[in-house]
């Protein structure tokens, strides 16, 4: 049979092949830590092996519900698995216990391998659909972004203030990690324009693809939402800090995909409203009291009987427009 | 197994009168013998795993550093001249084909064939005590079919797909439209990968139907479904899974090919349609296929822990209503593949529950398999290695399976290297290992010849490192934020990439020490027995010789009932 | 039972050349197709000769391969357990062709329920009502359900009814109304081809749709595109599944014509009526959902 005395050898060697790996990744983990991985807010910093630093709250519950739900459920999982095979390993081994049982039943324990598993997963469940409720319950937004990806850049308008068609490429000096490093910018990750937000307000983005599929996303701020030809998604985020965030189109689009970084700049109200006039667009605080003026025009044209139908449809479209309802479809936002 | 052949030795009988073999041609070419098609498929298997592996070996050597190295004018790559590197846009696009064809080969040209192909053909007629399959003729074309498939793939790859005339399609295995449509590659690339994946469907759907008549149909006497050994019943789902999900991906590509051609607006929003469209269709395939992919694996687990720890399988019909149930349950889960394409909450939360729901049976499975060893008397063969290896190595990628599940969390992971830890570990980890734990159950079986014990500890111990270095560390790069499909990325990658890409060099020495292993086997040509495993090994398989006689069982077994479960 | 030895009804079968040739075929035609859509190896877009010779090769490798199967048949290898065998493949078969066609069909609910959904604000309830009030798109007049298709239907359900009349005459071992059922079930089948065949004709005429062949239909906007698109594919391929039940059929005809059947054994002719009352039920769901309930107004 040649199988006889082969259990030592088997030993052996999936003693040492286990000390191999786990002394191997022991290092690299040591090493890893060793570097003391301090992370940078809004980009991935190298030998980190978690999140990268959230930067809303949103993530931060994400965080939460993996690093102290989630990974401690499937690591006592896999741990419990591996005990067990390591115990049948040693203890049923041919040496051990040269005589093999024949039971082949316990309905106990089945009982109980099913019912455990439901119970976990029932867990797992409630915060899952609780923070995706989170995800999904938009609040009123502040600003309106919407972002079209094209192939291979993205552009940005914000409908309700008037600023259109920002475009955003990676920006030359970061193509090159010896000019990005020289510039100080992080390799593939800087933009010429990037988006620039208010701190501490709810932001929606609406996202579409011009072409192809693309995919809007900051890890920081824990969001995802493709941008789909003929589909309007949408999703928010409020990010907690001033500071620079970046994400990568996360949807293949061609032969650029990995060249059309996001970067969005958290930035505060005042240096907010000042890019938008930049842009040639209005704050919300012109356009908040351009429709006084004009609701204010429209009654007094009411109340001079004949009102002119271009000035009532000219109002009312403002009005829309600074109501802020996405247009946007059902999907992430609607329900 | 669940049952004993009550018979005598069917092989000395076989020999005497059943050994007319054709001549070299009509025996290989034209042949209507599943041993002999099982045979094919294998060598098959294996000639499209080491391209596919090879192309991932690109791939990690691309991704070793930040910086681009390999898909570039003047490389080592450029110089081989297989690719059109020449400029900068012709060496990205060839990087995105070389994944997508690496992904196609893997899935459908390597497992699907060394499974269903290989080890299906080759075992489920014998375990059932059936003298050939069904339909043996359509078995043949089952075969031809899937080299088809695969000439026509190979063809795409050297052929005009992108705008700029870049070569091969680059789009991804999932193919999703408008990449896949006229917009993103309007070469003729992709309509070869579309006939492609016809034939290779056409092939899988005729060798499904098949497997099923073969199972209801042909069982020897006494061998009730519910005796049947459960690489029969795993088998016997998965083509239920084939010949329910292909055909629903033949209409989806069928669309996607008249979008292209003939004007047709399916997933085209200009025209009205809607590209999500094609990936519900997509994954409404894709999601079964999956455990097309890994449900044959459970099979070959299953006989390999109950061989080796002497001991019947622990809670038979439980096992095998668990592969039913996935089976089932796996077709109502597809759109957590889409968490991110804007998708009501609803549908949302309806998959979430649904898809984790799917872990249950895949636990029974795990902890029967620990169950059959129990109290067992276990011995440690090269299969027996894969095995164990493959029960902890599944359930890490399955558990990591169940984060994705969850939308919330699949938000930030969703396209990231998380995904493609979580897959590798199934499919490279999970269905790769029960692949090569069969190989080596059934070896001395198939050829007739043993296989030096030595060699195949090397490639299991080598493999097994090889490949957790490249795929653990992945987890962390998909955590901090890295995207797929990326041929460069932020030095904020690089090193958990570098380790990735050390442990690529270290399976590949794995994958050497399986073709050395094969040579040696074939040169030193030691003779196998009927039955090297010993009282453990229960099947019928295990009552013929090895290699079986060219027509097993011209007198049908009888499967008694016993008293195992 | 072949050989002297072999104590089992299986069908051990030789080795055959047409799987090969059927895969060589296949290749051929793929390619043809490719050259034929997009132009390669030198054929130009637009010439279609090499997918018509593939076409051919795997015609002529289900003749020949079929006419084996028809002579196993008759040497008496399709024991009773065969063709046991025979029925649970043709099943299968059938299940894997309601599959391809449940593609066909989810394309065009999703269309006709959801296609609000992807630009509107709504509940899933809402969004379906509004769906349905808008249903069918704007710049597309639909078919008249009660004309022409209504026919099809009448005549697709009559020649149900005559197969099976077929199928009871041939259990009678009375050949000629065998041959009389299948001729006539053949007959109706062509001509339902004829009248969905007129259909089109309108269609195209009428300019009531876009579609591909009629690319210039008036009001062609995106959404009659999809329409268009959806109804040609789904009636198409019906069509086309049609066209192969006749000749099945026809294949029986012949074969009915010289003798092939007997009362106990014809299992070619059930698995050309199965696959006929297949094609059927296909219909009538198109017939209830695509001309019927969202017909809309015409
Ligand atoms: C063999 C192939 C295989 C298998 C078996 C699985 C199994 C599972 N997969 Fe995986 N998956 C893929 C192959 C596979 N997957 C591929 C190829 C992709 C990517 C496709 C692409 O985009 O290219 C993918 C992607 C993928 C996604 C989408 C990720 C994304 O793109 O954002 C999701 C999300 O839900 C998912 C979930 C699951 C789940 C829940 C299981 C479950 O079946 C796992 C169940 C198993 C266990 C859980 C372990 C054992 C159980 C126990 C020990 C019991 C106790 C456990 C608990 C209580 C949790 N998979
Ligand atoms: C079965 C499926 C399978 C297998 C085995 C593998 C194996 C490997 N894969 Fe692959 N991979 C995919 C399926 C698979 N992969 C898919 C679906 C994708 C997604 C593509 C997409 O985005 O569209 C992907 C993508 C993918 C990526 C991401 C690329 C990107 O997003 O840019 C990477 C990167 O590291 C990678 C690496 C590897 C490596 C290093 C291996 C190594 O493990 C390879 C080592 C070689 C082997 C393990 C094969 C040995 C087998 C044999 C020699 C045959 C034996 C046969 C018999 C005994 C009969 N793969
Ligand atoms: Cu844009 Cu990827
Ligand atoms: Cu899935």
């Amino acid at each position: 049979m040649g199988i006889k005395g082969l259990f030592g050898r088997g030993l052996f060697k999936a003693g040492s092949g286990a000390i191999a790996t786990l002394a191997l990744s022991a290092a690299m983990t040591a090493q890893a830590f060793a570097d003391d991985v301090k992370q940078t807010l809004g980009q991935p910093t190298d030998k980190a092996m978690g999140w990268q630093l959230a930067g809303s709250d949103l993530k931060e519950k994400t965080e939460w519900f993996y690093n102290d739900l989630l990974f401690p459920i499937i690591t006592i999982i896999c741990l419990v698995v591996l005990a067990l095979l390591v115990w049948v390993v040693i203890r049923y081994n041919k040496k051990s216990n040269p005589v093999p049982a024949k039971f082949s039943h316990n309905t106990l324990i089945e009982i109980l391998w099913t019912v455990v598993p439901v119970l976990i997963l029932v867990v797992i469940a409630i915060f899952s659909l609780g923070l995706l409720r989170d995800y999904n319950n938009m609040p009123k937004p502040d600003v309106v972004v919407k972002a079209t990806g094209n192939q291979w850049f993205w552009t940005y308008d914000f409908p309700e203030l008037g600023v259109t068609d920002v475009e955003s490429r990676l920006r030359e000096d970061a193509k090159d990690m010896k000019t990005a490093q020289k510039a100080g910018v992080p390799y593939l990750l800087e933009v010429d324009n990037p988006l620039v937000v208010p701190v501490n307000k709810v932001i929606h983005v609406q996202t579409t693809g011009a072409d192809v599929i693309h995919s809007f996303t900051i890890p920081a701020f824990g969001f995802k939402i493709d941008a789909i030809p003929g589909r309007l998604n949408n999703t928010w985020f409020k990010a907690k800090k001033i500071g620079t965030y970046y994400g990568q189109c996360s949807e293949l689009c061609g032969k650029d995909h990995a060249y059309m970084p996001i970067e969005i700049k958290v930035v505060s109200d005042a240096d907010f409203d000042a890019y938008i006039i930049a842009q040639g667009g209005k704050t919300r605080a012109m356009l908040a009291s351009e429709a006084v003026a004009s609701a204010a025009a429209a009654s007094a044209a009411a109340q001079s009987a004949e009102a002119p139908a271009s000035a009532a449809a000219s109002s009312s479209a403002a009005a829309t427009s600074a109501s802020a309802t996405p247009a946007g479809n059902g999907a992430a936002a609607a329900h | 197994m669940s049952s004993h052949a009550a018979s005598h030795d069917h092989a000395a009988h076989a020999h005497e009168d059943h050994e007319h073999k054709p001549g070299f041609f009509a025996r290989w070419v034209f042949t209507t013998n599943h041993k002999d098609i099982g045979t094919l498929y294998l060598i098959f298997a294996i000639f499209a795993g080491l391209i596919g592996g090879a192309f991932s070996g690109l791939i990690r050597w691309e991704l070793a550093e930040p910086g681009l190295q390999v898909f570039m004018k003047g490389s080592m790559l450029d110089q081989m001249g297989l690719f059109n590197l020449s400029n900068p846009d012709h060496a990205k696009h060839a990087y995105n084909s070389v994944v997508t064809a690496h992904a196609v080969i893997m899935i459908f040209f390597m497992v699907m064939p060394a499974t269903m192909g290989g080890f299906a053909n080759w075992f489920v007629p014998i375990m059932i005590g059936a003298p050939d399959m069904a339909f043996p003729r359509l078995n043949n074309i089952s075969f031809w079919m899937l080299v088809a498939a695969f000439v026509l793939l190979c063809i795409s790859i050297f052929t005009p797909s992108g705008p700029g005339g870049e070569h091969g399609f680059a789009g991804g295995w999932t193919m999703y439209p408008p990449m896949s449509s006229h917009t993103g590659s309007p070469g003729p690339a992709m309509d070869l990968v579309i006939l492609s994946f016809h034939l290779a469907g056409a092939s899988s759907i005729l060798g499904s139907i098949n497997f099923i008549t073969t199972i209801f149909n042909m069982r020897a006497p006494g061998m009730t479904l519910h005796r049947m050994p459960l690489f029969a019943w795993s088998v016997l789902v998965t083509a239920f899974l084939l010949l329910l999900s292909l055909p629903v991906l033949a209409g989806a590509i069928t669309m996607l090919l008249t979008d292209r051609n003939f004007g047709t607006a399916f997933f085209d929003p200009t025209g009205g349609g809607d590209p999500v469209m094609f990936q519900h269709l997509f994954w409404f395939f894709g999601h079964p296929e999956v455990y097309i992919l890994i449900l044959p694996g459970f099979g070959i687990i299953s006989h390999i822990v109950s061989t080796f720890s002497k001991k019947p399988v622990f809670g038979y019909l439980a096992m095998a209503y668990a592969m039913v149930a996935i089976g089932f349950v796996g077709f109502i889960v597809w759109a957590h593949h889409m968490y991110t394409v804007g998708l009501s909450f609803d549908l949302r939360a309806y998959f979430v529950l649904a898809t984790m729901v799917i872990a249950v049976p895949t636990g029974v499975k795990v902890f029967s398999w620990i169950a059959t060893m129990w109290g067992g008397s276990i011995s440690f063969t090269v299969p027996m290695q894969w095995a164990i290896g493959f029960i902890f190595l599944f359930t890490v990628g399955g558990v990591t399976g169940v984060v994705l599940s969850n939308a919330a969390v699949d938000y930030s992971l969703q396209d990231t290297y998380y995904v493609v830890a979580h897959f590798h570990y199934v499919l490279s980890l999970g269905a790769v290992f029960s692949i090569f734990a069969g190989f080596y159950y059934w070896f001395e079986k198939m050829f007739g010849v043993k296989y030096n014990k030595w060699l195949g500890g090397a490639h299991f111990w080598i493999m097994f490192i090889g490949v957790n270095l490249i795929f653990f560390p992945q987890h962390f790069l998909g955590l901090q934020g890295m995207p797929r499909r990326y041929i460069d990325y932020p030095v904020g990658f690089s090193y958990w990439n570098m380790i990735s890409s050390v442990g690529y060099a270290i399976t590949a020495v794995g994958v050497v020490v399986f073709l050395i292993m094969c040579l040696e086997a074939a040169i030193v040509r030691r003779k196998g027995e009927a039955n090297p495993w010993g009282e453990g090994a229960t099947t019928l398989e295990w009552t013929l010789s090895s290699p079986p006689p060219y027509h097993q069982f011209s007198e049908l077994p009888v499967i008694k009932e016993d008293d195992q479960h | 039972m072949a050989h002297p030895g072999v104590k089992h009804d299986y069908h051990i079968i030789n080795p055959s050349p047409w799987p090969l040739m059927g895969s060589a075929s296949a290749v051929v035609w793929a390619l043809g197709m490719v050259a034929g859509m997009r132009g390669i190896f030198g054929i130009e877009k637009g010439q279609w000769w090499l997918m018509l010779l593939g076409l051919t090769l795997i015609c002529l490798t289900m003749v020949f391969w079929w006419r084996d199967v028809i002579k196993e048949s008759k040497a008496g290898d399709h024991t009773p357990v065969v063709q046991l065998g025979l029925r649970y493949g043709m099943i299968m078969f059938i299940a894997s062709e309601v599959m391809f066609f449940v593609a066909w069909f989810w394309v065009f609910f999703e269309m006709a329920l959801f296609h609000g959904h992807r630009a509107g604000d709504h509940s899933a309830i809402e969004e379906v009502r509004t769906a349905w009030s808008t249903w069918p798109p704007a710049g597309v007049e639909t078919l008249d359900p009660w004309h022409l298709p209504l026919v099809n239907t009448l005549l697709l359900l009559t020649s149900g009814t005559t197969v099976t009349w077929a199928h009871h005459a041939l259990q009678k071992n009375d050949r000629k109304g065998a041959i009389w059922g299948l001729l006539l079930t053949v007959i109706l089948g062509a001509v339902f081809t004829m009248v969905q065949f007129t259909e089109y004709r309108e269609i195209a005429h009428e300019h009531l749709f876009h579609f591909f062949l009629f690319p210039d239909a008036e009001g062609a906007t995106g959404a009659a595109n999809l329409y268009g698109s959806a109804f040609f594919m789904a009636t198409g391929f019906h069509g086309f599944h049609v066209l192969i039940g006749t000749i099945f059929l026809i294949v029986c005809l012949i074969r009915a014509i010289n003798g092939d059947f007997t009362p106990k054994k014809h299992f070619g002719f059930e698995a050309a009526a199965w696959y006929w009352h297949f094609v059927d039920v296909v219909w009538l769901f198109l017939f209830a959902f695509i001309y019927v309930i969202f017909g809309g107004h015409h």
